[in-house]
Parts: C-alpha cells; sequence; structure tokens
C-alpha cells in the first residue's frame, strides 16, 4: 500500500474514533443531566417534562447503537471465544475470516432494512418528541449498521490478507 | 434446519452475536412470511423499555470507580473492618469484591481492580498461592446478587418483574454464597500462623476518613433504591454525576481529559449488550409467535412432572449455558422462552430471576470458556490450567449454594 492512502486511511480512522468518543460523551452526559434534572424537578417543584423521559429514552438507544460502532472498531463484540482460547492464533484465524464476513453481510442486510424503514417514517410522517420528524432520530440505525458492515469486512479481509500473506505476528491491538 | 446448524457452527467459530442472532430472526420472518423490517423496528424498541437507562448508567459509573484509588480505599476499609478476625484477609477480599461487583455490574473489571490490590497482599499474609489466586478469581463474580447489579436489571427489564423485587430477593442468597466462602476461607486458613493484626480504632477512622467522599454513595443508593425512594434508573443516574464529581473534580483521580476514553470503554460494554438485547427482542418474539415455549412444554411435560425435577433440569442446563454464554447475553435470549414455562411448574418469577443468575454466575468460573477465569489468567500471569484447579474449590462451593438456592425458595422469596 502506498504511503500517501495509508496516512489518509490512518487520518479517516482517528477521526471516526474521536467522533465516536466524541457523541458518546455527548449523549451520556446528556443522558446523566436529563435524569438528574428530572429528579430535582420531581422532589423539590412535583413536576417533571415527558419529553424528557421521552429523550432519555432515546439517548438510551443512540448510545446503544454508537456503542455498537464503537465495539465493531475496537472489536468488542460478544463472541462464543472459545476457539481463540484453545486453538493457536494461526488456525483461528481462518475461521475468524469467514466469521467476520458473514457479520458484515449480515449488518448489510439490517442497514437495508432500517433504511427502508427509515422511508417509510418519512412517507408516513411519524414524529417523536412531539413535533420532531421521527426519521431524524432513527436516522443513526441504518448509518450504524453499515458502518459495522464495513468494519467487519476490514476485519474479514485484513484476516485473510495476513493468511495469504503468511504472516504469523499476533494482532496489534485494536483502538 | 440446515441453516440451524450452520448459525451454531458460525456461532462457535466466534461470529458475533448479535449477528446470529439477527440471522435467525431473520429465518424466522421470513418463514412466517413477516416483512424484515420488522426486525429493526424490534430493534428500535429498546428505546420503549423501562428502566434500560440504568445499565449505561451503572456502567459508566462503575469504570470511572475502578480507574480511581476507590479500589485500594475499599479494600483499606474492609480490612479495617474485618482484617483482625482469623483469615480476616480472606473475608476482606470475599466483602470488597462482592460489594465491588455489585456497584459495577458483572464485567470482570472486579478482577483487574480489586485483585491487583487483594491478591499480593494475601500472598503477603502467608495464604497459600493456589488458594489465593481460587479466591480472587471466583469472587470477581460475587456481587451478582446485590443491588444494583447489572445482570439483575437485565433480568427485571426483560422478565418484567419488579426490579425492586429482585433487589430484596438477592440479598439473602447473595448472602448465603459469602457465608459459605468464608467458611471455606476461614477453614484454609486455620494453619496461617501469621500474627493477627489487632482491631485499631486508628486505622478504621483513618480508612473512614479516607474514603469519607465514597461513604455516601452505598447508602444514598441503596437506601435510595430499597426505600422505594428512587426508581432504579434514577439511582443511576444519581450514582453517575455524584462518582464523576467526587473523582474527577474534587479527588482528581481521573483527568478530565482521560474522562472521554473512560465513557468510550465503558460504553463498549454497554453497546455490545443492547445490540443484543436488540436483534433477540425480535428473535423471542418469533420464538413466542411461533409457540416454541408451549412446544418445549409438551414436549418436557412427557417426562418432567414435578417442579422439583424442572428445576433440576433447568440447573442443568443453566450451568452447561453458563459455560459457553456470557451473562447478559444468556438473559436477553433464554428468559423470555423458560418463564412460561417454569410458570407452568408454578416456579415463582422472582426465585427463577435469582436462580437464573446464581447458576449463571457459575458460568464465569466454568471451563472451557469462564471469562473470570481467563481475566486472572491474563491478570496473574498464570497458566489457564492452573487457574481451573486453584478455582475447583471455590466453585464446588458456589454449586452448593447454588443448589440450596434453587431448593430453599423462601430463601430468595424471604424479604419480599
Amino acid at each position: 500500500m502506498s504511503g500517501s492512502v495509508r496516512d489518509w486511511i490512518d487520518r479517516l480512522e482517528r477521526w471516526g474514533t474521536a467522533a465516536e468518543n466524541g457523541v458518546l460523551v455527548l449523549l451520556l452526559t446528556t443522558m446523566i443531566l436529563l435524569a438528574v434534572g428530572q429528579i430535582i424537578l420531581r422532589l423539590f417543584f412535583s413536576i417533571g417534562f415527558v419529553w424528557a423521559d421521552e429523550l432519555i429514552s432515546l439517548t438510551v438507544l443512540w448510545v446503544a447503537i454508537v456503542a455498537s460502532v464503537a465495539a465493531a472498531r475496537s472489536d468488542r463484540h460478544l463472541r462464543i471465544d472459545a476457539l481463540s482460547h484453545f486453538v493457536p492464533e494461526k488456525y483461528a484465524r481462518i475461521p475468524r475470516v469467514i466469521v467476520d464476513a458473514f457479520a458484515a453481510g449480515m449488518c448489510m442486510f439490517l442497514a437495508w432494512h432500517a433504511f427502508r424503514y427509515i422511508q417509510l417514517l418519512v412517507e408516513y410522517e411519524d414524529t417523536v418528541l412531539t413535533d420532531v420528524p421521527a426519521w431524524i432520530a432513527f436516522a443513526v440505525v441504518p448509518i450504524a449498521f453499515a458502518l459495522m458492515a464495513y468494519r467487519f469486512m476490514l476485519l474479514s479481509g485484513k484476516g485473510a490478507l495476513r493468511i495469504f500473506s503468511g504472516d504469523d505476528s499476533a494482532e496489534e491491538d485494536p483502538a | 434446519m440446515i441453516f440451524t446448524v450452520i448459525l451454531i457452527l458460525l456461532a462457535v467459530f466466534g461470529a458475533p452475536l448479535f449477528t446470529i442472532i439477527a440471522a435467525s430472526a431473520m429465518l424466522g420472518y421470513v418463514k412466517e412470511e413477516i416483512d424484515l423490517m420488522a426486525i429493526i423496528i424490534e430493534v428500535i424498541g429498546i428505546s420503549s423499555l423501562p428502566f434500560l437507562s440504568a445499565i449505561p448508567l451503572f456502567t459508566f459509573a462503575g469504570y470511572v470507580l475502578s480507574e480511581s484509588n476507590a479500589p485500594a480505599r475499599l479494600v483499606r476499609l474492609t480490612r479495617a473492618l474485618l482484617g483482625w478476625m482469623s483469615g480476616g484477609l480472606a473475608l476482606v477480599a470475599l466483602a470488597a469484591c462482592a460489594f465491588f461487583t455489585a456497584f459495577t455490574g458483572a464485567s470482570g473489571v472486579t478482577i483487574i481492580a480489586l485483585g491487583a490490590i487483594l491478591y499480593p497482599a494475601l500472598q503477603q499474609d502467608g495464604y497459600p498461592d493456589r488458594f489465593n489466586l481460587g479466591l480472587v478469581t471466583s469472587a470477581g463474580s460475587l456481587g451478582l446478587l446485590f443491588a444494583p447489579s447489572l445482570p439483575l436489571i437485565l433480568y427485571g427489564v426483560i422478565s418484567n418483574v419488579s426490579i425492586d423485587d429482585l433487589f430484596r430477593a438477592g440479598i439473602l442468597p447473595g448472602m448465603l454464597m459469602l457465608v459459605l466462602l468464608s467458611g471455606y476461607s476461614m477453614w484454609v486458613s486455620r494453619r496461617n500462623k501469621q500474627e493477627l493484626r489487632s482491631f485499631s480504632f486508628k486505622e478504621l477512622g483513618g480508612a473512614l476518613r479516607e474514603s469519607i467522599w465514597e461513604l455516601p454513595l452505598p447508602i444514598v443508593v441503596l437506601g435510595g433504591i430499597y426505600s422505594g425512594f428512587f426508581a432504579v434508573s434514577e439511582a443511576a443516574a444519581v450514582t453517575a454525576l455524584y462518582v464523576l464529581i467526587v473523582e474527577v473534580l474534587i479527588l482528581k483521580e481521573i483527568k478530565l481529559s482521560e474522562l472521554p476514553q473512560v465513557m468510550r470503554d465503558s460504553m463498549l460494554l454497554v453497546g455490545g449488550i443492547l445490540i443484543i438485547l436488540g436483534v433477540s427482542l425480535a428473535s423471542t418474539n418469533y420464538m413466542i409467535d411461533a409457540g416454541v415455549p408451549q412446544r418445549l412444554l409438551e414436549y418436557m411435560s412427557g417426562f418432567v412432572s414435578s417442579p422439583a425435577s424442572f428445576l433440576f433440569l433447568l440447573l442443568i442446563f443453566l450451568l452447561i449455558l453458563g459455560a459457553i454464554l456470557d451473562i447478559f447475553s444468556a438473559i436477553v435470549l433464554v428468559v423470555p422462552l423458560i418463564l412460561p414455562i417454569a410458570a407452568e411448574y408454578g416456579i415463582n418469577e422472582v426465585h427463577l430471576g435469582i436462580v437464573f443468575l446464581a447458576s449463571m454466575q457459575l458460568g464465569y468460573l466454568t471451563p472451557p470458556v469462564g471469562l473470570n477465569l481467563f481475566i486472572a489468567s491474563y491478570r496473574f500471569d498464570k497458566p489457564i490450567m492452573h487457574v481451573y484447579s486453584a478455582t475447583f474449590p471455590f466453585l464446588v462451593i458456589l454449586l452448593l449454594s447454588v443448589l440450596i438456592i434453587t431448593y430453599w425458595p423462601s430463601l430468595s422469596l424471604w424479604l419480599l
């Protein structure tokens, strides 16, 4: 791979990680402040906002989706991780190429149906938080599955390259 | 059938579990001719589950605590309280780990945060090495049954059982595990000739002063939850904000610039759990529509007639399940299917939850894939076979306590 392309990809990866972290920080902080705010309102003023509860619920969904993308990057999705403990890394790599390709396919499939769902939401003009178009709230879902598909494809491709090039070195620690 | 076999093979070879579950939901929906978009609607449906914000918030608070010096302070305080007894340090290890695990979910952080302090301390006090390794490894998931542990919350969210009831139900079974392990530890250390430290008010005072900022936390959280003053999600928000203020702004043990990384690390686990939860909603929906629980029940009623034999079968199933699946995936996948069956056999759903989690706790310690075994092997640089055998006596004791918990429902239901 030529140097400039590699630099460009590295930069993209760094920006990607920073974007994930930024969004997670924002979402988590929002969630904490909203929830504590609701408690203070309930205790001292005996009131609460319905929209705040709905927004907290949406924030949980967004955290789940964005954190899933981050977990795909850091290779931290839950797996039945039996093989890697008992089979030498060199041989455990072959099935990993296959299962990651499968994961990429599934994520692409989920991204496609999430996209169809968003189209439907636009068509029916569904709303959340009283008057926000629902598709805005859920547009992150197809994007996230597409990003995960890309990530698993990359994992699978990297693994395949290592097998063909006969590289025996251990996998570097993902970010 | 052939697809099911392929999916199982892919899972065993290490495909991310959420993709396997999504694929099985897809197959089911295709068979029932339901639009596959429904899978996405189910995934989005996690935003309408009650109390779910407690999971990211408690996980985050737990990560912040384990990154600060709170583990060291907790050990010092527990030591000042219990260290003077025979086998005291082992009791300290058990109590501190149980407490810490309850507050940090059950993600393996206990072994890393507390084990690193306790393991060398135990060695210094002359306990046998095998014992120390087994103790620290098995204590890493000990607080699972105490509020506000993540698996208890997740079980409540999935089963629609009151989370407050689960928090109450877990107390005595959790204590039983602690007492049995403490008894074993005292018996092992009876030959330890190390001179006992005497109880010191001065040390206790120092330890209390040092932990002054963290002391209100369990009181506010547990008091708030058990008195009904806070919903579990509210308690989680208060904990997260409080921990953030104390460790970052007051004690400054975590720099503001390190916070995004801590948030990311904690959310990686949360993302992994919640995405599995989302796709599981889709797959269990299909399975319940297709009458899978009823068919399982019909099949089982042929040879399982009494609640006792049902529980026995359940226990065996859960122990096998725990050995291959992590506790979070197991809860979201299996609980919706066994709840209706257990109800037919007259098993209380709160008791079922405690049995489920207690059995899954053993899964952290059972070969081949017990999470704690690998974390301990990695953290303390010991061969995995050595960790297996060191943990074995503790596993036997925990198995005994799981049997008691299973066949003595009132232990779980006493405090309801």
